[in-house]
């Protein structure tokens, strides 16, 4: 009897420390171990020890789920991988487990496998295989968070994703802004633009393999499309019409935008592989940010029709507008969950700028964070955290994380200050 | 006495902002200016004789003002005497605004300035528009450029 209860005991204090989460589920993450013996034997054991570091930093970073701390010197034998001593771990208070192995390859790469268990019921619930490359090892290790994460609670994991963002530099008039993606743990950052000219709003394409952003190439801000791994640009449309506010569809093949026509910004539709745009909106006024729903049938936006801005949707052809924002305020830069169930905005009141939520037929709004200088939202592939930006009060930005239980945001690292960020899903 | 008759003429004439400087005021009148060429005299010029190069407008508004419309009456006259000159307006959004909207507002103060220009006979190719939103220091107002 005693020992069913510390578990349970164990859960309340781990929740308690998380700072008001609701059980989260403690997952076991022993040190990855290898087939292989002799020298090769200890070198895919560091490497290993290296993949277990990462998912349980990869897992850490979750509401959901709490990883115990991993102890290099629990060795962990090959045939336990697919054997596990389930009682061990019950003992620890896990109520799941995941562990693997790193095999040498003939060819010089690697073989990682994967195995989440459920402890309680002693059963296997998700495995996986990956080959990588020799360096590639933190990648496996998102892989395999992710196979966790999501056999543990339903939704995709965020690891194996990029964000991009505009990276900043000095403040003020010198500020230098460029175009970076980089992994979502802060790793692997790499510059698309250069710095010379001002640049807003990257985009990714759902795969993370294209990013769409405003250049101030040519004293204008216009739309570019930059690809990540040809590294060839092109403007998105012909002419110089200022555009702006590019999103991508769901599959990646329509980016929707705005674009000035004399003194009206109206938002088009246009293939992303370039092609006529197609006009969606007509009203006068301010129609800008439309961010397409998962399954690319409607499109969410904000337009200032009305006298303000306000929340909108339509279908992904421009029929059927109507407005969903009604609390007060003003609403702005509305997007999209993943999963479809929700939009997350900015709102704009007499306390400054806050991130919202909303279900797309304009209920259940729900204010996420206090400001004052929040704004341009985004959401993990696993629509439970927004990503945004936040300025402070020395005009500093720097870009947050939220969950959906309004809890307090934490800080993304990134390597330089940051703004505008843009979340991909996950990767192949 | 001729001499303090001389400096009470001065201090009469001139207004009451700059009555207690009349020998910095005298001097400043020599001409010092560096000779400016091409656009940036052109530039000057066009500042000088318009009053300046920005209108301004009222915290998320888009409309033109009276103060605004005058200065835009004196950039339009300057204009049409400059036909081989060409202008970009630059417009400036508001600071507490989100930042695609900022770009917007900036863009369609740009706009309504250069329609304006229009309406008074400034050729429409001689003048296009831009937005820097919310994007750099100076919100609120549209700055005539003169690029070339």
């Amino acid at each position: 009897m005693k020992r069913l209860i510390l578990p349970a005991l164990l859960l309340g204090l781990a929740g308690a420390a998380q700072a008001q989460q609701p059980a989260s589920t403690v997952i076991a993450v022993p040190p990855l171990t290898s087939p292989d013996s002799g020298d090769k034997g200890n070198r895919m054991l560091a490497v290993g020890w290296d993949v277990t570091q990462a998912i349980e930093a990869d897992l850490r970073q979750t509401a959901e789920v709490m990883p115990l701390k991993p102890n290099r010197d629990d060795y962990y034998s090959y045939p336990e991988v697919t054997a596990p001593t389930f009682s061990k771990w019950r003992s620890k208070g896990a109520k799941a487990l995941v562990t693997g192995f790193v095999q040498s390859r003939a060819d010089g790469r690697l073989t990682v496998g994967c195995y989440v268990y459920d402890v309680d019921k002693g059963r296997e619930l998700s495995r996986k295989g990956f080959i990588i490359g020799a360096n590639d090892w933190r990648r496996a290790a998102h892989k395999c968070s992710g196979l966790a994460y999501t056999a543990l609670t339903g939704a995709p994991g965020i690891f194996d994703t990029r964000v991009a963002y505009v990276a900043e530099s000095g403040i003020g008039e010198g500020r230098i802004r460029r175009i970076a993606v980089m992994d979502s743990d802060g790793g692997n950052q790499r510059f698309v633009t250069a710095g010379e000219a001002m640049v807003l709003t990257p985009r990714l394409a759902p795969k993370g393999s294209q990013v769409a952003y405003v250049s101030f190439t040519g004293g204008k801000p216009n739309v570019r499309v930059f690809d990540l791994d040809s590294k060839q640009e092109r403007p998105l449309i012909p002419g110089d019409a200022i555009s702006f506010a590019p999103r991508y569809s769901p599959d990646g093949s329509r980016i929707a935008f705005s674009m000035m026509l004399g003194s009206n910004s109206d938002i088009y539709v246009v293939p992303a592989s370039g092609g006529a745009p197609m006009r969606l909106t007509t009203s006068p006024g301010v129609d800008t940010d439309p961010s397409f729903s998962p399954d690319g049938t409607k499109i969410v936006f904000e337009s200032d029709r009305g006298g303000s801005q306000q929340l909108y949707v339509m279908n992904a052809d421009g029929t059927g507008q109507r407005r969903i924002s009604f609390g007060g305020g003003w609403y702005a830069a509305p997007v999209w969950s993943p999963d479809g169930g929700l939009i997350a905005f900015t709102r704009r009141g007499q306390d400054g700028r806050r991130i919202g939520i909303i279900k797309p037929d304009g209920s259940d709004e729900k204010v996420l964070t206090t400001g004052p200088g929040d704004e341009g939202p985004t959401w993990a592939a696993s629509s439970r955290e927004v990503l945004f930006q936040r300025t402070g009060a020395g005009g500093r930005n720097g870009l947050y994380r939220v969950a959906l239980d309004g809890s307090e945001p934490r800080q993304l690292t990134t390597p330089q200050d940051g703004s505008d960020p843009d979340w991909s899903g996950v990767m192949d | 006495m001729r001499k303090s008759a001389f400096l009470l003429a001065l201090l009469l004439g001139a207004s009451a902002a700059d009555a207690q400087l009349p020998f910095l005021r005298k001097r400043d009148n020599q001409p010092q200016q560096p000779v400016l060429q091409g656009i940036d005299a052109l530039r000057a010029d066009f500042a000088a004789q318009a009053g300046g190069t920005t209108v301004y407008y009222g915290a998320e508004s888009v409309i033109l003002g009276a103060p605004a419309r005058a200065a835009l009456t004196l950039q339009a006259n300057w204009l049409r005497k400059h036909p081989e000159v060409v202008v970009r307006i630059e417009g400036y959004g508001d600071g507490l605004d989100t930042r695609d909207h900022a770009l917007a507002v900036g863009a369609r103060r740009a706009e309504e300035a250069r329609s304006y220009l229009l309406l008074l006979g400034v050729p429409a190719a001689q003048v296009s528009t831009s937005s820097w939103g919310k994007e750099r220091p100076g919100l609120g107002r549209a700055v005539t450029v003169l690029v070339r």
